[in-house]
């Protein structure tokens, strides 16, 4: 093959910039229902009246019934973690998301293990992305028994829901 | 299918993070002119193109309208598709259906990407829009920096791949040093390739396990590359693939079934009803429609090689079972007899696969190339030393939710 | 070819500026109606086609959030990055190849999410053309306005009579966007200017805009409907880029139109069909179109408007519907084309329905200038 080079040389670089500040998404309001709901530590699902699943956070369609997930259903704030991550200890100009530094910026404390997770709320057909509290990277499993963790006073934000601890029962 | 048609020529370029030495277009036009000269047929005599890459990553909007210049399309039909991670299969299926639906005789598939084109590392600028309109939906409901930094940068590098492999992990009771060792078996077979991107000869699962944890169950040396690359097909009708070539590569079967979104989110920040991601039914939906019409009843007898698109090894594990060519669970079990090794009984990604070369837009045309050149017995270094009578070639991508699957071989498929 | 297909069904949502709901939600409302429309169900479709483009859509993978809406939950699906008539392109020959029966297409763009045109800058060569910045799509389009008017000597009346045209039909159809039913030629003449001789009124207005279709084999077609719309010729093309073209001529429609019309076994556009509907991004670009048609010698498009023969009373109407001048939801222009040529051929037009159609051409383009053209020739059972 004729065009394999084995030496290169750099060619000019021209500098280039896409600005997508300017796009104006429409965003849907299913979200503010359950932003609604947190406010009074309430997990609120969609539910489908094809199907009967409960999705949380709720969704607009449903594509296995190809119709429109106009219900609403409230879950238990008992779950299960279907799935975790284990983080190493977060350092320091490790990580960037969107050109922030959580260490840096404070959100995250130097040192710290995240242990994100999948949970599964009872009554609902879907995971919940969130974070492990109140535990350590040892006690984490699939099937452990969590609950939600709400902050003191609701305001009515997604950051309402802070994760989920281990249950009890 | 009721027009035949196979694989005559096969083009890449060399592949390595940062191809300095050519524009996009000369890239692309690198990759068309190397298969054109395998097939050894001239662009005059090329009926249409199908075409795609990630355009988020390249920065031009509509690439093709541009580099057409250089690859010869002026005056011809192009047909532009793209699908995420997927586009590469898509593009080479997109190639298939043009000569089987009778329109075009010979038609040149092709597909790219030039990462080291966007500024930021990893070439996220990309990536992230992928999210963006979604995250920005979610800030305007109070989505807390922690959060969002807690869950999404951990598994930056990894993403759901992360949760997928410990869904399976816990499935099939496969460990991290599993990991290892396809990483390593991906390294070596890739030295032996000479257009992949991450070569490294003699690589033992020690090495591996020797790189820094990024987020358990994956290290370091688990992660695929982002490299600058293109690769370029030939398809040919019957007539002409027989006159043309002597070991043609036909087409037995294609599909590419998507299923719902399993990354954990959906338009306007709605949740998922796909519990596990890795379980992948838009995979298994494509591989029995694509058997099917192949007339393969026993995938784990009929193929011989498989190239998977794995840009983690955790997904060669559980592609390669969705594909049917372990029994559930049971991949890791083949892996440590050595059984996906290049002279193994299943041979999974002899040219290194994903995991070793990843210019994302081109990496599902790149299965489909490599599993050619095995049904061609081209693939010189890293041809599996047997008889090939059935490749299958995977891609993958989307939200995790697009699947091609495409089965090439030795003859045309059965007749319905 | 090797089968025949046909539509068998079809819907549009209606085309406005910043339509107040989301992107899923048109999508599903229209590809819900796609498939009533047929009478037919999800479950009977066997592929989906979408067309949509990254960058319109602002989201890398445009398709990948709209799957469940669109239909294509466990199906077999793909998406082109073009106008939709490339997503129907790739649909016919899905069907042709023999393995799919029912192919649902889609197509849209949401153009109020981001201007459009400042997109199209992104598209030119990043390495001269945008480091100059002195091109836009309009400017392009301008150069290539003045050019075409000066060669053939074509006055600016001529090109304002297409807008005329075009935006008083649109009035007919409920559907459209820009309705201007007592515009006149010294009204577009007077209206803004963009770039030398290109006018407000010469540009579509930025339209949010939904459709889709239904493609069906022949006999799954039979059962579906007892109004089936053939396909009967099909013909696409790119051209150069911007710098080597002859921006005079339409060389890609030509030959898009030449394959088609062979396929189709047309000899005299002129007599053979019965309407047009074109995507003319720009009024003097439905002059161009014409001439590459075969409707008139080259340079003498003018004299169709002139004369009124593309007229909605006309002996070749072009546009009936408004065309793209009423309404540019990019990707969905030339597929909204083809749902178009379809309703005159089904009788379904209603108030801008020309009589006695039983062949109709559907003409879809992409890229600054037309760069890409892609022609359908469909026809009803006769
Ligand atoms: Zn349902």
């Amino acid at each position: 093959m004729a065009y394999l080079k084995d030496q290169r040389r750099e060619t000019m670089m021209v500098e280039g910039s896409w600005n997508i500040g300017a796009y104006r998404y429409k965003g849907s309001t299913q979200l503010q229902e359950y932003v609604d709901g947190l406010k009074e530590k309430k997990l609120i699902g969609s539910l489908c009246p094809g199907c009967g699943k409960v999705i949380v956070q709720p969704r607009n369609i449903c594509g296995r019934c190809h119709r429109r997930m106009d219900k609403r259903m409230v879950v238990s704030h008992k779950g299960t973690i279907t799935c975790f991550v284990i983080s190493p200890p977060i350092e320091k100009g490790k990580y960037k998301i969107i050109g922030i530094d959580p260490v840096e910026a404070g959100i995250i404390q130097e040192g710290a293990i995240l242990v994100p997770v999948f949970v599964r709320f009872d009554g609902a057909d879907s995971n919940i992305n969130t974070i492990l509290l109140n535990s350590s990277p040892e006690q984490v499993h699939i099937g452990m028994r969590v609950k939600a963790v709400f902050v003191e006073n609701p305001e009515g934000k997604l950051s309402d829901l802070e994760g989920v601890e281990p249950l009890k029962e | 299918m009721l027009r035949n048609a196979a694989i005559i020529g096969c083009g890449q370029t060399k592949h390595s993070g940062r191809r300095r030495d050519v524009s996009q277009a000369e890239l692309v036009s690198e990759a068309v002119h190397n298969a054109l000269e395998d097939a050894q047929v001239s662009m005059k005599e090329v009926n249409a193109l199908v075409v795609g890459n990630m355009q988020g990553f390249g920065g031009v909007a509509q690439p093709e309208l541009w580099i057409g210049d250089w690859i010869g399309a002026p005056g011809k039909p192009v047909l532009r598709i793209a699908t995420g991670g997927t586009t590469g299969g898509s593009v080479g299926q997109g190639g298939f259906y043009a000569v089987m639906s009778g329109l075009y005789d010979i038609v040149v598939a092709t597909a790219w990407e030039k990462h080291s084109d966007s500024k930021e590392a990893g070439a996220t600028t990309g990536l992230l829009h992928v999210a963006l309109a979604n995250f920005f939906h979610a800030f305007g409901y109070g989505l807390s920096m922690k959060n969002l930094l807690a869950t999404s940068a951990v598994g930056a590098a990894a993403g759901v791949a992360a949760y997928q492999a410990r869904f399976y992990m816990h499935r099939s009771g496969c460990r991290s040093e599993h990991f290892d060792m396809v990483a390593a078996k991906c390294r070596r077979n890739a030295a032996r390739n000479k257009y992949a991107h991450l070569q490294w000869p003699n690589c033992t699962p020690e090495d591996i396990h020797k790189t820094d944890v990024i987020v358990h169950p994956f290290r370091m040396g688990h992660v695929c590359p982002a490299s600058d690359g293109a690769s370029a097909i030939v398809i040919a009708c019957e007539d002409i693939a027989l006159k043309k070539c002597q070991r043609p590569a036909w087409v037995k079967g294609l599909a590419s079934y998507s299923d719902e979104e399993n990354q954990m989110q959906s338009e306007s920040g709605g949740g998922v009803g796909v519990l596990d991601p890795s379980e992948q039914m838009g995979c298994r939906l494509s591989a029995m429609k694509a058997y099917a019409q192949a007339g393969i009843k026993d995938p784990q007898q009929e193929i011989d090689v498989a190239e998977i698109y794995q840009p983690v090894p955790s997904q060669e594990l559980f592609f390669s079972e969705k594909l049917g060519l372990f029994d559930e669970g049971k991949a890791w079990i083949a892996l440590e007899k050595g059984e996906t090794e290049i002279n193994g009984r299943m041979p999974c990604d002899p040219s290194g696969g994903v995991n070793a070369t990843n210019a994302i837009g081109s990496s599902a045309l790149q299965r489909i190339l490599e599993a050619g050149l095995q049904v061609m017995g081209k693939a010189e270094d890293h041809q599996v030393p047997k008889k090939v009578r059935n490749a299958v070639a995977h891609g993958w991508g989307g939200v995790t939710n697009y699947v091609t699957v495409t089965v090439l071989g030795e003859t045309p498929a059965p007749r319905r | 070819m090797q089968r025949r297909v046909a539509i068998v069904g079809y819907a549009q949502s209606e085309y406005q500026f910043d339509v107040p709901r989301t992107r899923e939600d048109q999508v599903f409302d229209v590809v819900k109606a796609a498939l009533r429309h047929a009478g037919i169900l999800r479950e009977e479709v066997d592929s989906v086609v979408t067309a949509s483009s990254d960058f319109l859509d602002g989201r890398t993978i445009s398709n990948v959030f709209l799957s469940m809406a669109v239909g294509a939950y466990q199906k077999d699906e793909s998406k082109v990055e073009e106008d939709g008539t490339g997503a129907l392109l790739y649909g016919l020959m899905r069907i042709l190849a023999g393995t799919h029966d029912v192919v649902t297409v889609e197509a849209h763009t949401l153009a109020s999410t981001i201007n459009p045109h400042q997109i199209l800058f992104y598209a030119l060569d990043p390495l001269f053309d945008r480091q100059v910045g002195l091109l836009n799509d309009i400017a392009a389009s301008a150069i290539q306005a003045r050019m075409y008017m000066k060669k053939y000597s074509v006055p600016e009346e001529a090109v304002a009579m297409v807008s005329v045209k075009n935006l008083a039909n649109a009035a007919l159809n409920p559907l459209t966007h820009r309705k201007m039913p007592d515009l006149t030629v010294e009204e577009v003449l007077n209206s803004k200017i963009y770039y030398e001789p290109i006018r407000e009124l010469m540009i579509p207005p930025i339209t949010d805009g939904v459709c889709a279709l239904i493609l069906a084999s022949e006999e799954k077609a039979r059962e579906i409907t007892d109004r089936p719309v053939w396909i009967e010729g099909v013909g696409t093309c790119q051209d150069h880029y911007l710098r080597e073209r002859n921006l005079t001529q339409l060389e890609s429609l030509q030959k898009a139109a030449a394959q088609a019309y062979e396929m189709a076994g047309i000899k005299d556009p002129y007599r053979e069909i019965d309407v047009f509907e074109v995507s003319e991004r720009f009024a003097h670009e439905e002059l161009m179109i014409s001439e590459a048609l075969g409707l008139a010698r080259e340079g003498r498009g003018q004299v169709l408007i002139e004369k009124g023969l593309t007229g909605l009373d006309g002996e070749i109407p072009i546009n009936p519907s408004g065309g793209a001048l009423s309404a540019d939801p990019i990707c969905a222009t030339g597929l909204t084309r083809v749902i178009e040529a379809a309703k005159q051929i089904r009788e379904e037009a209603e108030n801008h329905q020309i009589l006695g159609v039983t062949r109709a051409l559907a003409h879809g383009q992409f890229g600054i200038c037309a760069q890409k053209n892609t022609v359908f020739i469909l026809g009803g059972d006769r």
